[in-house]
């Protein structure tokens, strides 16, 4: 996965500021490739002649940590401070912290893993977690949520089950999050309308959005285009009761593909969702893009934890509900994870940070909603009773109202996943910008896919 | 393009020839010991050459015929033989898609921007007051090169509410949404490139300086037009270094990857319409993790390019004139 692909679940800073490194970076990497220099898998194969050592267990021995995520500014402070608590607790381990926003995490964490050198623990997403999981990069963490060293006995069943592929638990959620609409409340008051409820259906929420488009005048849409997004598909799936993937298989036939298509093709035909154009500036699901903080819709189809960061963004009061469609859609979605590099020196410690993190009211305490809520449900009501910051309040307040709605949890996408997501983005498109027709497009889609999940 | 216009060499400036001392003279142990003495300074270069460039190349040569794909370890690595290859050609749309548009973006952009920093390089060869100014103003675009934030300023300037669009307003034109159409994406990025024309303008203008005056003067006399002399002087002289930029600018243009990238977010879109070859690679090796097949397209587009050079250098001598003789 990379950055052209929606941000993940919890990406909570993706502003262009944080891009020009993250360019350069990705600039080497390909003068690497293009004909010069692959130095990347020179390292892998340097790193191959290493062996795994058995780690020694003296709780007193020193051990050096590294972690490794992705996020913005204050994501940074928390997560560092917390660390730091933790090597308050334990004088004889330092951990090596190395952030660097959304854009260009994952070739940076792609290619130090190609190099032998993963992080010893490291945030990684539902979009990779299989990617590196399924090619025996995690460390297999099962060992320790059978012993309790990471207790999971206070989270919710689907959380955990969620960070477990092959039988294996290969990572442990960092927080709860769940896929949410994120509408503009004071245009809405502007306009008089009424703001979108859970439970609405699609017919509606396309109804409603024309209605929005109309009553401004044109200029200003009802909803941002949804068709290219894995999650609104995804979602749109389950609320009837169908799947994205089964195994390593997509579940969904041509059929509901057509029928998604054809969905977002009417509404643009009602003038519920802008042109093409518009609607391919916010594709990339980056907050700062979004058609919600230009003003250029009044919805846009994110993540619960995403509110506080895009009020940030925009001085309109904004609000959040669940997508369209029946709410047992959706689940309990880990917003990103722990995971562990196999090749770590030190996994009774790896396993004693995550935990850490987890579980510590403390570490609770500092980390906040800032990667969903709390897995720990002792640790999420003390943090959700703190919480100062409306916007997050508001994040609670509508995880909590939703959560008893909730589905079972699905498996977390396969590996291809992050390929196949760039895959429907790019066909929805033709779509879109109507150079195919549904049908053609759900056609295309499956050839690609077949081949690509292969 | 930045960083390559900075390592570009300097123009072949026909040096004087080494002053032959006693080298003759030496006899064979000693000529030796200095033979060695070069390879001891050439070291640095020839280690790097090696470990940085020969080695991972030929890795990546072997890894283009494996299923090699980044992060499992290395005894998954399965030789595939030509799969990789009959793959691009047979089952990848998007292979022929970047094909096309990188083709599009050389034949257009490499040409207009030669002709463009020519023509400037001709306009900034007269002797004028503040000349220096204007050279280093049309050489600014260049500095600022290949860089996120000129891409990123790009997108701001030609979306549906740029400054692009501002400016046709005052002339009652509504503009398009120039960046994300999928039939201007395109040209937007080739506007980019050609606007950064410095580097070959300022060599263009080094080899405008080198046509002896004598020539004009002489041409002059016998009453040739400016055009003429244009046409008949200083474009034969000039043409070593027209070969030496049409030869840089084409390897660069078909390389160029953070402008397209950063103005499509990475996508190559709208609808592949910026999908360059390199983004293609890209996107194999790091999101889909087939660094196998990405390492196959490498080779397949290294080939492409040594094939354009090679086509180049054998059509130069037709049309390229090394003035030869004098001094």
């Amino acid at each position: 996965m990379h950055p052209a692909t929606p941000a993940p679940a919890d990406e909570p800073t993706q502003h262009n500021g944080s891009l020009p490194a993250a360019g350069w970076n990705r600039r080497h990497l390909l003068r690497m490739l293009a004909g010069t220099a692959i130095a990347v898998p020179a390292a892998g194969l340097l790193a191959a002649c290493g062996g795994e050592e058995e780690p020694s267990v003296d709780p007193n021995a020193k051990h050096t940590v590294s972690f490794f995520w992705w996020g913005g500014e204050a994501r940074a402070k928390l997560t560092e401070e917390a660390l730091k608590l933790y090597m308050t607790k334990h004088p004889n381990i330092t951990i090596t912290p190395t952030w660097q926003a959304f854009t260009g995490y994952y070739d940076k964490l792609a290619t130090i893993s190609a190099g032998g050198n993963a992080p010893d623990i490291f945030q990684i997403d539902d979009n990779g977690l299989a990617e590196y999981a399924g090619r025996n990069v995690t460390l297999d963490l099962s060992k320790y949520t059978a012993n309790k060293k990471i207790d999971v006995s206070k989270h919710p069943e689907s959380l955990t089950k969620y960070g477990q592929l092959g039988g294996k638990q290969v990572a442990i959620a960092t927080g709860e999050n769940t896929p949410a609409i994120i509408f503009d409340k004071t245009k809405l008051a502007e306009l008089g309308v009424e703001a979108p409820q859970v439970g609405w259906s699609y017919d509606q929420i396309i109804t409603w959005g024309a209605g929005i488009t109309t009553k401004s005048g044109g200029k200003y849409w009802g909803l941002m285009d949804p068709s290219s997004d894995y999650k609104a598909l995804w979602l749109w799936l389950r609320a009837q009761g169908k799947e994205f993937y089964n195994g390593p298989k997509i579940a969904f036939s041509e059929a509901d593909l057509v029928a998604w298509f054809q969905l977002w093709v009417d509404a643009r035909a009602k003038n519920a969702t802008p042109p093409a154009d518009v609607c391919h500036e916010a594709v990339t699901g980056s907050v700062a893009t979004q058609l919600v903080v230009t003003k250029k819709a009044a919805v846009s189809f994110m993540w619960s934890n995403q509110l506080s960061e895009m009020q940030k963004a925009t001085k309109n009061d904004l609000g959040m509900t669940a997508y369209p469609g029946d709410p047992k859609g959706q689940w309990a979605r880990a917003s990103t994870y722990w995971a562990a590099s196999r090749t770590t020196k030190a996994p009774d410690v790896v396993a004693d940070i995550i935990n850490f993190l987890v579980n510590d009211p403390e570490a609770g305490k500092i980390l906040g909603v800032d990667r969903g809520l709390p897995n720990n449900l002792d640790v999420r009501k003390s943090v959700s009773d703190g919480l100062t910051d409306q916007k997050m309040k508001d994040t609670v307040a509508f995880e909590n109202e939703i959560t008893p709605k909730f589905g079972p949890a699905p498996a977390p996408p396969p590996k291809g996943h992050s390929g196949l997501r760039n895959t429907l983005r790019d066909i929805a498109e033709t779509v879109s910008y109507g150079k195919q027709t549904p049908e053609a497009a759900a056609k295309q889609f499956f050839t690609e896919a077949t081949a690509a999940l292969a | 393009m930045a960083l390559t216009t900075a390592s570009r060499p300097a123009l072949p400036v026909p040096a004087a020839a080494p002053p032959r001392t006693r080298g003759r003279r030496k006899n064979y142990a000693a000529r030796r010991s200095e033979g060695l003495a070069g390879y001891v300074f050439l070291s640095p270069w020839l280690i790097g050459l090696m470990a940085i460039t020969a080695f991972p190349m030929l890795l990546s040569l072997y890894l283009s015929f494996t299923n090699y794909d980044v992060l499992s370890s290395w005894e998954f690595v399965e030789w595939v033989g030509f799969d990789n290859y009959t793959k691009i050609f047979t089952l990848d749309p998007t292979f022929w898609q970047s094909v096309r548009v990188t083709l599009t973006f050389g034949l257009i952009a490499i040409p207009l921007k030669l002709a463009a920093s020519l023509g400037v390089a001709l306009l900034l060869n007269k002797e004028r007051r503040g000349v220096g100014l204007f050279r280093g103003m049309f050489y600014l675009p260049s500095l600022l090169g290949g860089s996120v934030a000129l891409a990123l300023v790009w997108v701001a300037m030609f979306n549906r509410e740029g400054a692009f669009n501002a400016g046709l307003s005052l002339f009652g034109i509504e503009g398009n949404n120039w960046i994300n159409d999928p039939d201007w994406a395109l040209s937007t990025l080739m506007v980019l490139t050609i606007w950064q024309f410095g580097a070959p303008m300022v060599i263009f203008l080094a080899g405008l300086k080198q046509v002896p005056t004598e020539l004009y003067e002489a041409a002059q006399v016998d009453g040739a037009s400016k055009r003429r002399q244009f046409f008949h002087i200083t474009l034969p002289m000039l043409s070593p270094v027209i070969f030496f930029n049409l030869l840089l600018e084409t390897i660069n243009g078909f390389q160029g990857f953070t402008s397209a990238f950063v103005i499509s977010n990475g996508t190559g879109g709208p609808l592949g319409a910026t999908k360059l070859y390199t983004l293609h690679i890209y996107d194999k090796a790091f999101t889909d993790f087939q660094m196998g097949y990405a390492s196959a397209l490498a080779w397949i587009f290294l080939a492409a390019i040594g094939l354009i050079t090679i086509i180049f250098f054998s059509t130069g001598k037709f049309w390229v004139h090394y003035s030869d003789g004098e001094n």
